[in-house]
């Protein structure tokens, strides 16, 4: 008969292994979870709380400010995302073509740079080419796009901030796309082609017959990680433009932020906080399954 | 290969031919992979003149592209600064001691998931990809409270842990899926040699494993190295900046200097663009496998 030491013994040496960097996960990520349901109950500056009950809820329902970053924030996401997928997905097309091995590897290792910097840094410098004085309306206007003298406020006008910020972003972030679809590409069997080329099938009907499904599950992966985090993506907008002018480009991050640590109505933001870990919580359940599904 | 017996007689002048055809893909390839490079090194390369032109030239326009005077002084104001090395130093140390951390513990866990089963494993799993999903800005609200109430606001220390919560989980993800493709057998065989179960994972596990402890922590550095909002939330004092945050706030002063912003832009993305260089292989390996491992 099995003893009982034996029986667990798997279990007892997982866990001696396991239990520090769980202890110190569940520490930093779920107690303070519990804390922010119970804030969001709460008119709470931190230092004084009221129970209001779904209070903050209600409110919420009536905030056009909150909703008005949500739906931006949905805009932003999608523009994103779309971008990094078209520009990721031909830069990939490209490199993975029939050229020179070292043209290929270091026009790759070029186009990645703008991943290493820090969304901060990234922000930083397209303020200054986005300025009235900038580079970028310099160009414009030696193109004689505009004229010098009324040079255009790119992150100052509520009609182009947004836009200025997702363009900042498209730039950043379009190498990780281009990566993950550059090894997808190179995943795929040559052969599928080769059996292609003697059906006679055209450069375009090999792209959608065997190309995009072949890249479906990279796809479907990177899309889904990346909707997540542009769309908890605080940096970029604080830094450009701090969620204005009038608010035309704030994003769920930053009007927590806003509420919270500015305006110090810290069971509010919580509340707004909930709101966006649900949404976050529907498309990672999509992703973790995804995921899971693979493991076994 | 067999040509098809009705060739056609007239072949059509804009056909060039399988072959010609090819070469033009290819050309085309060449030419828009050049102008992509263009496109994208133009802010990095407008950084870099801007941060060695004085001021005043930076907001005239039109702006000229290379600059009229060329001077090294925002460099110099820079690395002449106590005020500004020390958050290079914050910065350095901070990342360092996550990546350490990060990968010491990340690795006993990845040990744990990779090679034995035990009750919670799913769970325990699902935990960790989930994680990597969480809203921070949603976390800044508890932590700001706690590390009030633990004496860590306005401290390195803080920093260190709570930038723990986004890269430890990663690194245990990809440690993981790399000892899963190393045979267990390699460790029972240095075991059975007398070994202790320790002693086996440092003489073949750990080294075997190299690749994929870089590829990790090099992610681990560059997170924690470009990371702002805890750093906004849980920082005060100057004497305890980073990078990010130090940047962020010289925009905030009296008179923007655009050409020390520029500056300390270069320096903070010089370390990484040279790790870059060296281990471009296990850097790539990392940002491919946040996504494919787990």
């Amino acid at each position: 008969m099995p003893s009982f030491r034996n029986r667990f013994h798997d279990e007892i040496l997982a866990y001696s292994f396991l239990w520090p960097s769980l202890l110190i996960l569940v520490a930093l990520l779920i107690y303070p979870l519990g804390e922010v349901i119970r804030l969001s109950f709460y008119d709470s500056n931190l230092q004084r709380e009221t129970w209001v009950g779904l209070g903050n809820y209600a409110a919420l329902m009536d905030d056009p400010l909150f909703w008005q970053a949500f739906g931006q924030t949905v805009v932003f996401t999608a523009a994103s995302v779309a971008l990094h997928l078209v520009i990721g997905l031909g830069l990939a097309l490209l490199l993975n073509m029939q050229l020179n091995e070292t043209f290929r590897s270091l026009a790759r290792g070029l186009l990645i740079v703008p991943w290493l910097l820090a969304p901060t840094v990234a922000g930083m410098i397209w303020v200054l080419m986005l300025a009235p004085f900038g580079v970028f309306n310099g160009l414009l206007a030696r193109l004689g796009f505009i004229d010098i003298n009324f040079a255009t406020s790119w992150l100052g006008d509520p009609a182009t901030a947004l836009g200025s910020v997702t363009a900042m972003n498209v730039w950043r972030a379009f190498p990780f796309f281009m990566v993950m679809l550059l090894a997808g590409l190179q995943a795929i069997p040559k052969h599928l082609y080769e059996a292609a080329d003697i059906d006679g099938a055209s450069g375009l009907q090999k792209f959608w017959h065997i190309t995009l499904p072949q890249l479906r599950g990279v796809i479907t992966t990177i899309v889904l990680l990346d909707s997540i985090w542009t769309f908890r993506a605080f940096d970029p907008v604080f830094v450009m433009t701090g969620g204005g002018p009038a608010h035309s480009s704030e994003v769920l991050a930053t009007v927590i932020y806003f509420d919270g640590f500015q305006k110090l109505r810290f069971g509010y933001a919580s509340a707004e906080a909930m709101v966006m870990f649900i949404v976050l919580f529907v498309v990672s359940a999509i992703y973790v399954r995804r995921t899971m599904s693979k493991e076994h | 290969m067999l040509m098809p017996a009705t060739e056609p007689a007239v072949v059509s002048p804009y056909y060039l031919g399988l072959r010609n055809r090819e070469r033009l893909m290819r050309l085309l390839a060449y030419g828009l992979l050049i102008l992509a490079i263009v496109i994208v090194f133009f802010p990095l390369a407008w950084m870099g003149t801007v941060s060695v032109r004085p001021n005043l030239e930076v907001t005239k326009m039109p702006p000229d592209w290379v600059p009229e005077v060329f001077t090294l002084e925002p460099y110099a104001k820079i690395f002449s600064s106590p005020r500004y090395l020390v958050v290079f130093a914050n910065t350095m140390i901070i990342s360092l001691v996550v990546t350490a951390l990060s990968l010491v513990l990340g690795a006993t866990a990845a040990y744990a998931l990779a090679r034995f089963r035990f009750a919670g494993q799913r769970a325990v799993l699902m935990f960790l990809i989930t994680t990597q999903m969480f809203p921070l800005v949603l976390l800044c609200i508890p932590y700001f409270r706690i590390f009030i109430t633990f004496g860590l606001y306005d401290t390195r220390t803080a920093l260190v842990i709570v930038y723990l919560t986004f890269t430890l989980p990663f690194c245990i993800l990809m440690l993981r899926s790399y000892f899963l493709n190393i045979p267990r057998d390699i460790e029972e065989a240095a075991m059975v040699d007398g070994c202790s179960r320790l002693g086996a994972i440092f003489r073949t596990l750990v080294p075997m494993s190299y690749p994929a402890f870089i590829g990790a922590g090099l992610y681990t550095f560059l997170l924690a190295w470009n990371e702002f909002l805890f750093a906004v939330v849980l920082i005060e004092s100057w004497g305890n900046r980073v990078l990010t945050m130090a940047i962020y706030s010289l925009m905030a002063e009296f008179v923007t200097e655009w050409n020390m912003m520029m500056a300390f832009s270069v320096l903070a993305s010089l370390p990484l663009v040279v790790a870059f260089i060296f281990l471009q292989k296990y850097m790539v390996q990392g940002m491919t496998a946040g996504a494919l491992t787990s």
